[in-house]
């Protein structure tokens, strides 16, 4: 294995991976640092430009854009008390009162180094569990997957924070999509109404990019009074001057902190469709529970900035853990590398380690290296992203719009699929409307295909339906998604909502 | 009384499953294959009824506790007419071409979000749509062998 890693890190290291990886990364950290733009816009963004790239220099880039983006977020939450993306909300508890009792600079790289210290601890999770996860999934047959995907559908159900039925038709509108264009037995048309574009099905980016840019932007649009530039007080250089040891002192004084923090992440990340906003507030809650003095949390304590910074770039780890192993997606963004490394004919999966050597192990290597590339950059221009946040919507809006019909466009040359786009869009935006979490329509749409064929094919290997519940793996999962279920109905019996309108990202 | 969200959610659902179920029967079969193509699609779409009934009941039901949300100001104009800008530009894009369709949207819709009150404004409009739309076609064309459109009436 180190052997592989040591390879997969000479490649990586090469001009034509490492370019991409440092663009993506700075493309990430300004991505994560406007507010209103969330990483997964920024990966949207920046997938047409990896379509002529190597699969490599494509993924590499990407995982830049995501390990940056989860760091740049932390600048804004810290600086003027606005969070970059979902993910740093609980950086901002902390990271803005420390900021304004005069300590702007030791806010900002306690947030930096927890994030750099977090990733890497996720990085040791990422490359030591992959290969061991998928080859237990190896072992699985058609039962076992069917029951998995049903488990990880029925879990993001359960967690969404709507009502336990709608999470679950959600998913099922994802399966729903899948199902239109030539079933995958006989080829035979379904649901084509005379279209001969539809005889391959909705193709998959165009459906996830309309849903998701759609449904974030126009929600912006319609929330927003004003689309001009940000805070006034943004565009102001920060002194961000502060001693390095002192504060990479202050996180390793704190190892149970640290290491439970990145648990969590890891945890949240290796869990289907939950993002790294769970894993912050969660974690920055459990520092605080677990903390001598709770009362601190809030007025600018350094465990606040810790838990949640090491939190969520630790759940990148753990979100490309899911995808490598089971071709399951962590979150949003792995979604979207998923269906870009499907452009480049590469199945992810539990045969993804073995099949595609080079490439994961120059996954494992992007994904390490992408943290001393995000902390050079933010070491040089931390001080600068804060102006970044004075890029009013009115211009950042069109230009994603754009960016969006060029990769639906790139992928085939056709303008069916922009119209695919415009469509979803029409329906991201209709559903979170109408209340619908986004996250299981995303993943029965990634595993629809899936979970019908393995459905199928258990059928058509023995038509014995005891069979998903006498095999004990098979069995196992399918209780479990049964009590996920069960479990979310409980949970809703006892906390009784008003009518919420869902989070646009996951 | 008003239909409620979850109401008009469950009957976009139930409607949907009960069109597309309707459909499944048109599918032809294969006598060597024991399991249709309309096998799987009739599963989800029975499941998604069934749901798409529980959300409308469950909405009736909870309809007596349910607190009225407090009212938020929404610009719904403004997400409608960027839509519709969205259309013409996909419409206009074989046409006129990548670089004019998108100079053209970049501009307009810029224009829509915040309208310029300033001549500084205006000029950032403009350079804006016109790097972007010219910028964006050069890179994908010349580094990334990415062809966008070229416009049917333009020839650009």
């Amino acid at each position: 294995m180190f052997e592989l890693l040591a390879d997969g890190l000479l490649n990586v290291i090469q001009l034509k991976y490492l370019i991409p990886l440092a663009i993506g990364t700075l493309i990430g950290v300004v991505g994560g640092a406007l507010p209103g733009i969330t990483i997964t816009m920024t990966v949207i963004m920046v997938l047409p430009f990896t379509f002529g790239l190597e699969p490599l220099q494509g993924l590499a880039a990407m995982i830049g854009v995501y390990v940056g983006g989860e760091s740049g977020g932390l600048i804004t939450a810290t600086l003027i008390g606005i969070p970059g993306k979902p993910s740093s909300i609980s950086t901002t508890f902390d990271g803005f009162p420390m900021a304004r009792k005069g300590e702007p600079g030791r806010a900002v790289w306690l947030g930096i180094w927890a994030s750099f210290f977090g990733g890497l601890l996720g990085g040791v999770f990422l490359i030591g569990a992959t290969g061991w996860l998928a080859d237990i999934a190896l072992r699985f047959g058609p039962w076992e997957f069917f029951a998995l995907f049903i488990f990880a559908l029925s879990m993001v159900a359960g967690l969404t924070e709507e009502s336990l039925a709608k999470g679950l038709l959600a998913g099922a509108f994802g399966l729903i999509i899948t199902t239109f264009g030539s079933d995958p037995i006989m080829s035979v048309p379904r649901f084509t109404m005379g279209s001969q574009f539809l005889v391959g099905g909705f193709p998959f980016l165009p459906v996830l990019i309309g849903i998701f840019a759609f449904a974030q932007l126009m929600t912006d649009i319609e929330r927003a009074r004003s689309l001009a530039g940000s805070d006034a007080s943004a565009g102001q250089l920060v002194n961000l001057a502060v001693s390095q040891t002192r504060v990479v002192g202050e996180i390793l004084a704190r190892p149970f902190l640290l290491l439970w923090s990145t648990f969590i992440g890891i945890l949240i990340g290796v869990l289907p469709a939950i993002g790294g906003s769970a894993a912050s507030v969660m974690a920055y809650d459990q520092a605080k529970k677990l903390s001598r003095h709770p009362e601190r949390f809030g007025t600018g304590t350094p465990e606040g900035i810790i838990a949640s910074e090491a939190s969520n770039n630790a759940n990148v780890g753990g979100s490309l853990v899911t995808i490598m192993a089971f071709g399951i997606p962590g979150d949003a963004v792995t979604a979207v590398m998923l269906g870009a490394m499907t452009i480049h004919g590469i199945q992810s999966g539990p045969l993804f380690m073995s099949q595609e050597t080079t490439l994961a192990y120059g996954i494992f290597a992007a994904y390490l290296l992408a943290h001393p590339i995000m902390l050079a950059i933010m070491a040089v221009g931390a001080r600068w992203f804060l102006r970044i946040v004075t890029i009013p919507k009115s211009i950042l809006i069109p230009m994603v719009l754009v960016l969006c019909v060029v990769g639906a466009y790139a992928l085939n040359n056709t303008m069916d699929s922009v119209w695919v786009l415009g469509l979803f869009g029409l329906v991201g935006y209709g559903l979170v409307k109408l209340g619908f979490p986004l996250a299981p329509l995303i993943l029965g749409l990634i595993l629809g295909d899936q979970i019908e064929v393995n459905l199928v094919r258990a059928l058509m290997t023995d038509s014995d339906l005891w069979l998903f519940v006498t095999r004990p793996i098979s069995a196992f999962l399918l209780a479990l998604s049964v009590l996920s279920v069960v479990l979310a109905l409980w949970q809703r019996r006892r906390q009784r909502r008003g009518p919420t309108e869902p989070d646009v990202d996951f | 009384m008003r239909p409620t969200r979850d109401t008009v959610a469950g009957l976009l659902g139930l409607g949907l499953s009960i069109w597309l179920f309707a459909l499944t029967w048109g599918l032809p079969k294969s006598p060597f294959v024991p399991i249709g193509p309309d096998f799987y699609p009739r599963i989800v779409l029975a499941v998604t009824a069934i749901l798409s009934l529980a959300l409308i009941a469950g909405d009736r039901l909870a309809r007596r506790r349910r607190q009225p949300a407090a009212p938020v100001a929404r610009n719904y104009r403004l997400v409608a007419l960027t839509f519709l800008v969205f259309g013409v530009y996909v419409l206009a894009l074989p046409a006129l071409g990548f670089r004019l369709a998108t100079l053209l949207f970049l501009a307009g819709l810029q224009v829509l979000l915040e309208p310029p009150r300033s001549r500084g404004r205006w000029l950032t409009v403009a350079a804006v749509a016109i790097v972007a739309s010219f910028g964006i076609f050069a890179v994908f064309e010349h580094y990334l062998s990415v062809l966008l459109p070229r416009g049917a009436w333009t020839g650009f």
